[in-house]
């Protein structure tokens, strides 16, 4: 197979298994995938801070939900359609994670990750404070936006349509910036911010850029989950929804585009699955999940190629292959 | 013409100084040399000129007051910057640490010409256009280094250490394209070695540079062997 082939291998799959999928899923399966779009979208942000231009962010699951707050509010508050809400669900979480990128300027690694998390942490108990907006501990719901009447699918196909586009949109945006020149200076902040300043990158602008395209992709996709779960509340926007959207990227391979795509899938399913196979054992199968995943599949799923596929199943089973894979991984964590 | 008229020039990092007041300048069309041993404060020097750390004293390049600019601005004046260890982007191929080199040039017509003016000059990079940056050899990544640095068309080129990490034979290539570049391009070079011997064959004028202050300077050739060099490489 030629390199091509492989190369493109994870983003046909994605993109194949996403257009079918409405024939043959059931509709509550259909919601479900919708949901793992939306995060998907915030992990798309993510991979492209993290994994394109090196700056960890902890805070894009309060990103999320400062988009999803904003398309409720706008909806429930002021009457606005809730798929017309979604740009500025974009520009509100876009506008909110350059503040939160701020510090990036000055520090980065672990310092950044506990500062960005920090926000994570205070999101929840600020939409309380908040209540006269946000509707406190009850949440906000929000209307839904129908099928229209010559839609030939269910309103689950309709809304999984719309979490498609939006999921489309966002990776054409991230696909043209990461060609030509500013992808190569996103990628040259990452690898080395000294050399890229001294090729004349302005490091504020670069750096602050990425947090606000980074955000604004975690606010859309905010947006839609608002939109497809038709409520929401504090509860939804917990420190830990920044970790699974961390996991998420992860997972799915931190540097690739349909890897963001498939770690969502991973973060919304296999809780679940683990679940299934035992009640009271489900966090401890998914905990031992995730540590074989990093074993086995270091650069995330969209990293493995399909020799490398096979080559890790069969790592399993000879213990000396294990984690002895060499050269740096993209996107760890640690400063400049 | 005077290229670059630094005065009163210190630096360092955090609240420490490393530079303590130097005067100098660059004559556009020379070679100067900066020398001096470890810890001098060489790349200090030029890491203050570049603007990648703030920096006191007065410099004025071609004109305008580089103080008031930020690290990109000044590239885009034409000072260019090559840091000491290279500073490849192993990740990136040839061509694309080439193109990286014009992120100040928005006209992509001229960046094509460039890079391709630069591969005819340095063949061995043509060769390896394709490549990895990180899986080119030391004297090979310098050549990439260097021909990154020209590829915002500078007007003063700066370079840290070229020779740190390369062997003898490749190190007096380096200079020797240093030299065609001066007398070919009209290139004004500004290089910071602890090599002085073989620097100063190649440069016009040289400084040297003691614990932050220059203690001697002057025409290269008068240097060449001089009490006041050795006296700064052994008398640490």
């Amino acid at each position: 197979m030629s390199t091509w082939n492989l190369r493109y291998a994870p983003a046909s799959l994605a993109a194949v298994f996403a257009l079918g999928l409405p024939a043959f899923a059931p509709d509550f399966m259909l919601f479900e995938f919708s949901i793992a779009v939306s995060y998907g979208i915030a992990i798309l942000g993510l991979n492209l801070l993290l994994g394109v231009t090196g700056q960890i962010c902890l805070a894009q699951g309060a990103l999320f939900g400062v988009g999803a707050y904003t398309t409720a509010i706008l909806n429930v508050s002021f009457g606005w359609d809730p798929v017309a809400t979604l740009p500025f669900a974009a520009i509100v979480a876009g506008l909110i994670g350059v503040v939160v990128g701020l510090p990036a300027l000055r520090l980065q690694g672990l310092q950044l990750a506990i500062i960005t998390f920090g926000v994570a942490s205070a999101f929840p108990q600020l939409l309380l404070k908040m209540d006269t907006l946000t509707g406190g501990v009850t949440g906000l719901a929000t209307d839904q936006p129908m099928a229209p009447k010559w839609f030939p699918g269910s309103q689950e196909v309709w809304l999984y349509g719309l979490s498609l586009i939006c999921a489309a949109i966002s990776i054409v945006v991230v696909t043209r910036l990461l060609r030509g020149d500013t992808g190569r200076m996103l990628r040259a902040l990452r690898d080395n911010p000294v050399i890229a300043e001294a090729l004349g990158v302005n490091l504020t602008k670069g750096r602050l850029a990425a947090f606000a395209v980074s955000s604004a992709l975690a606010g859309l996709g905010g947006g839609l989950f608002c939109i497809l779960n038709g409520f929401i509340s504090p509860q939804s926007f917990l420190p830990m929804k920044s970790i699974d959207i961390l996991i998420g990227g992860i997972v799915g391979g931190i540097t690739s585009i349909a890897g963001a795509f498939i770690g969502a899938v991973f973060v919304v399913f296999v809780p679940g699955f683990t679940t299934d196979i035992d009640p009271a054992l489900g966090g401890l199968i998914y905990g031992l999940c995730l540590i074989a995943m990093m074993m086995v599949a270091r650069q995330g799923i969209a990293g493995l190629r399909i020799e490398g596929l096979q080559k890790a199943v069969l790592g399993i089973f000879r213990i000396k292959g294990l984690s002895r894979i060499p050269g740096s991984v993209p996107g760890q964590l640690g400063g400049e | 013409m005077t290229m670059l008229q630094v005065r009163g020039l210190s630096a360092g990092y955090g609240a420490a100084d490393v530079l303590h007041g130097v005067d100098f300048s660059v004559e556009q069309g020379t070679i100067v040399a900066l020398l001096g041993s470890n810890g001098a404060g060489k790349t200090t020097t030029l890491r203050a000129l570049s603007g990648l750390i703030p920096a006191r004293g007065t410099i004025e390049f071609c004109g305008s007051d580089l103080n008031r600019r930020n690290a990109a601005q000044r590239v885009v004046l034409g000072l260019a910057h090559i840091p000491q260890g290279r500073g490849t982007f192993g990740d990136f191929t040839v061509e694309e640490n080439l193109a990286a080199g014009a992120y100040t040039i928005g006209d992509k017509r001229q960046v094509a010409a460039d890079i391709e003016r630069w591969y005819a000059a340095f063949p061995r990079l043509a060769e390896r256009r394709r490549q990895q940056a990180g899986s080119l050899s030391g004297g090979e990544q310098q050549m990439l280094a260097l021909a990154r640095a020209l590829m915002s068309r500078p007007k003063l080129l700066m370079c840290d250490e070229p020779s740190l990490g390369l062997a003898p034979a490749i190190t007096e290539e380096i200079f020797e394209i240093f030299k065609s570049l001066n007398r070919e391009h009209g290139m004004t070079l500004l290089i910071v070695e602890q090599n002085a011997d073989l620097t100063l064959q190649f440069a016009d004028t040289a400084h040297v540079l003691e614990s932050g202050s220059f203690t001697a300077s002057g025409a290269a050739r008068d240097l060449l062997g001089s009490e006041a060099v050795q006296q700064s490489y052994l008398g640490v």
